[in-house]
C-alpha cells in the first residue's frame, strides 16, 4: 500500500513537473541552451540587450527600445509572438520566427481579410509590431503615412480630384480610415503644427516633441496650451494659444479622425455623397482633443472643452467644416442683416400701399398741367 | 404736352455684366445657403452640386466685376463720375434724396434726380453703389477665392487671419450683399411705372418724360 502511494506521488511530481516545464516554455520562453528570452512572462529585457543596439544586429533587425517599449505588445514579451524561435537563437536558429497576429487579433483579421484591401497587405504591410500605438495614440497624419507606402499620393489626388470638390483639401484634413473604413465615432484631433524658423514660405509640419520641449522649457508641453495645469484645455486657453505672438509659428491643425477604427477597407458609397459629414448639423461635432507628440513617438490626448471647433474665430482657426462647425452667433447676426434688408421693401411698401390713391391723384394732377 | 425723352443710359457691356452679375450672384445666395445649411435646405439636388455650381458662379461674378471695372475704367472714363459721390452729393444730394424717397413719394412728388448717361445715380445709388461695387464685391470674391483654394493659396490664408475668419467674413458680406439685392429690387420697382426702371437694363434706354432730343452717352443728340 505504501509502495502504490510513493508510486503515486512520484507520477503525480513528475507530471507536474513535466506540465510546469511545458507550460513555461512555450508562454515564457524559458531557458534553452544557455539561451534566454527573458526570466519571466512579459520581459524583452534579453532579447533588446542584442536586438535594441542596431549595431549589434544590423538595421533589419533592430528594435527601437523606446518606441517598442510602449507598445501593448511590449507587455506580452517578445517570446509570445517569436515562439518559433528555439533555444539555439542566436547561434543556432535564425530569422524571425515568424509571428501570427491572428493569435491575439483574431477578430479583426476575419474583418480584414473579409475587406477589399485583405488581399493586398498583410497586417505588417501597415503596421510595424514594435512600434504599434493605440488608436488614440497614434496621429492621423502617420495613418495616412501607412496608406502612402503603396498609395502614390499623386494618384490618390488624381481619382479623387475627378470627383471630389476641393479634394486637396479633404486629404490634408482627414486620415484615409475615415472614409474608407466603416469606422464610427468622428472626433476633432488637433495636432500643433509649426513652421520652420526663418522659412517664410516653408510648409507646416507637425511639432516634434523636442520642439514644444524648447519651447516649453522644463515644464510638460501640455503647459504651451494648459496654462492652468488641470489636464483639460478650456475654448479660452486655445483662444489664447493662437492670439499668443510668442506661438506666431506654431498653429492648430485639425483632423476628423474616427474614435474607433475598423478595418473593413472599402470604397463607401456613403462617403460619396458630401452630406455624410456635411449635412450633419453643428451638434454632432463638438468633441475635439489635442493630440501632443511625446517622446516615444506616440501622441497624447488631451480633452478639449466642447463647442471649441465652433468658436466663431479664435477657438480653431485654421479648422472649418462647412455645413458642420458653423457658429450660431454669427448665423444670428447674418439673420438680423438680411432682414434689415427687408426693412425698406416691406416697410416703404406698406406706406406705399397706403398712399396709393394720394399718389395717383397727384399723377393725374401733374398729367393734366 | 410732354414728349417722350429717350436716354441711352446703360451700354451693351454694362446691361452684360449686370444681368451675369444679377444671376451670379443669386444662385451665389442660394447655393450658399444650401452650403451653410445643408441640413435645412436640398435646392440643388446634392451637396457637392451646391459646392460646384457656387464655384462656377462665383468665377461668373469675378469675371463680369472685370468686366464691369474694366469697361468703366478703360472705356467711357467715367468710373468715378458715376460712383463716387460729389461733396455736393454729400452735403445736400443724399439727404434730398432720401427725403423724397421717405416722404414726398408718398404725395406723388416726382424724383428730384434726373438721370443722363454720365450721372445716371441719384447720391443715395452712388453711395450705396460705391459701397458695394469697391468693397462688398471684392472683399467677397476674394474671400470666395481664397476659400476655393485653400490648399494652394494657404500662405494667403494665413495672412488673411485664418480659415474661420475668411469664412465669417465671406458669410456677413454674402448676407449684406443679400439684403442689398432684396432693397434694391424694391427700389427699381419705384419708378413710373414698376418695370419703368428695370426695362431699361435690359433694352439700355430709359424714357425721361422732358421736352428734348433722345441723348446718347456721348452727348450726341439724335
Amino acid at each position: 500500500m505504501k509502495t502504490a502511494l510513493k508510486q503515486t506521488i512520484h507520477v503525480s511530481a513528475l507530471m507536474l513537473f513535466l506540465i510546469g516545464w511545458a507550460t513555461a516554455a512555450r508562454g515564457a520562453g524559458a531557458q534553452w541552451g544557455g539561451y534566454s528570452y527573458g526570466g519571466t512572462v512579459g520581459k524583452s529585457g534579453n532579447c533588446l540587450s542584442c536586438h535594441g543596439v542596431a549595431a549589434n544586429v544590423g538595421r533589419r533587425n533592430f528594435i527601437d527600445p523606446v518606441r517598442y517599449d510602449h507598445t501593448t505588445h511590449a507587455k506580452i514579451g517578445c517570446p509570445a509572438c517569436h515562439d518559433a524561435l528555439d533555444g539555439t537563437h542566436p547561434d543556432g536558429s535564425q530569422g524571425k520566427g515568424k509571428a501570427d497576429c491572428r493569435y491575439c487579433h483574431d477578430d479583426i483579421s476575419a474583418e480584414y481579410a473579409a475587406s477589399s484591401h485583405g488581399k493586398n497587405a498583410s497586417c505588417g504591410g501597415c503596421h510595424d509590431p514594435h512600434r504599434v500605438n493605440t488608436p488614440s495614440e497614434i496621429s492621423a497624419g502617420d495613418t495616412n503615412k501607412m496608406c502612402a507606402k503603396c498609395h502614390d499620393s499623386a494618384g490618390v489626388a488624381a481619382n479623387h480630384t475627378k470627383w471630389l470638390p476641393r479634394a486637396d483639401l479633404h486629404m490634408e484634413m482627414l486620415p484615409c480610415v475615415t472614409c474608407h473604413t466603416g469606422s464610427r465615432n468622428y472626433v476633432i484631433n488637433l495636432y500643433i503644427i509649426k513652421r520652420q524658423e526663418g522659412d517664410r514660405h516653408h510648409t507646416f509640419d507637425l511639432a516634434t516633441h523636442d520642439e514644444l520641449q524648447k519651447l516649453a522649457g522644463s515644464a510638460d508641453i501640455l503647459s504651451l496650451i494648459d496654462v492652468n495645469g488641470d489636464n483639460y484645455v478650456s475654448i479660452d486657453e486655445l483662444r489664447n494659444f493662437n492670439r499668443n505672438p510668442a506661438y506666431r509659428g506654431l498653429r492648430l491643425k485639425g483632423m476628423m479622425t474616427p474614435e474607433q477604427a475598423s478595418h473593413s477597407f472599402q470604397i463607401l458609397d456613403n462617403r460619396r455623397n458630401c452630406t455624410f459629414c456635411h449635412a450633419s448639423g453643428p451638434g454632432t461635432m463638438q468633441t475635439s482633443f489635442i493630440a501632443l507628440p511625446e517622446k516615444n513617438g506616440a501622441f497624447r490626448r488631451v480633452a478639449v472643452e466642447r463647442g471649441a471647433v465652433l468658436d466663431a474665430l479664435n477657438g480653431t482657426p485654421d479648422f472649418y467644416m462647412t455645413g458642420k462647425t458653423r457658429n450660431a452667433t454669427l448665423d444670428k447676426i447674418g439673420l438680423l442683416i438680411v432682414a434689415g434688408g427687408m426693412v425698406m421693401p416691406v416697410g416703404h411698401g406698406f406706406l406705399r400701399l397706403l398712399s396709393r390713391n394720394i399718389r395717383n391723384q397727384k399723377g393725374k394732377e401733374n398729367r393734366h398741367e | 404736352m410732354n414728349e417722350k425723352k429717350m436716354i441711352y443710359l446703360h451700354p451693351t457691356p454694362v446691361r452684360i455684366w449686370h444681368w451675369l452679375n444679377a444671376l451670379g450672384i443669386i444662385t451665389l445666395c442660394v447655393s450658399g445657403a444650401q452650403i451653410r445649411y445643408p441640413e435645412y435646405l436640398n435646392i440643388f439636388g446634392s451637396y457637392r452640386g451646391a459646392v460646384l455650381l457656387h464655384d462656377v458662379a462665383g468665377i461668373v461674378v469675378a469675371l463680369s466685376f472685370s468686366l464691369w471695372f474694366f469697361y468703366y475704367s478703360f472705356g467711357p472714363h467715367t468710373l468715378a463720375r458715376i460712383y463716387v459721390p460729389t461733396a455736393e452729393d454729400l452735403k445736400h444730394g443724399v439727404l434730398r434724396q432720401a427725403f423724397y424717397y421717405f416722404f414726398l413719394y408718398f404725395f406723388g412728388h416726382p424724383n428730384p434726380h434726373h438721370p443722363t448717361p454720365d450721372n445716371k445715380f441719384n447720391p443715395m445709388q452712388k453711395s450705396a453703389y460705391l459701397a458695394i461695387m469697391f468693397v462688398l464685391v471684392p472683399l467677397v470674391s476674394l474671400s470666395g477665392i481664397l476659400l476655393m483654394n485653400v490648399s494652394p493659396l494657404r500662405e494667403l490664408v494665413l495672412a488673411a487671419g485664418g480659415l474661420k475668419l475668411l469664412v465669417g467674413l465671406h458669410f456677413l458680406l454674402a448676407c449684406s450683399l443679400t439684403a442689398f439685392l432684396f432693397t434694391h429690387v424694391y427700389l427699381t420697382t419705384l419708378g413710373k411705372t414698376p418695370t419703368a426702371h428695370i426695362t431699361p437694363m435690359w433694352t439700355g434706354w430709359e424714357e425721361d418724360e422732358e421736352h428734348g432730343t433722345t441723348e446718347q452717352p456721348s452727348g450726341q443728340r439724335i
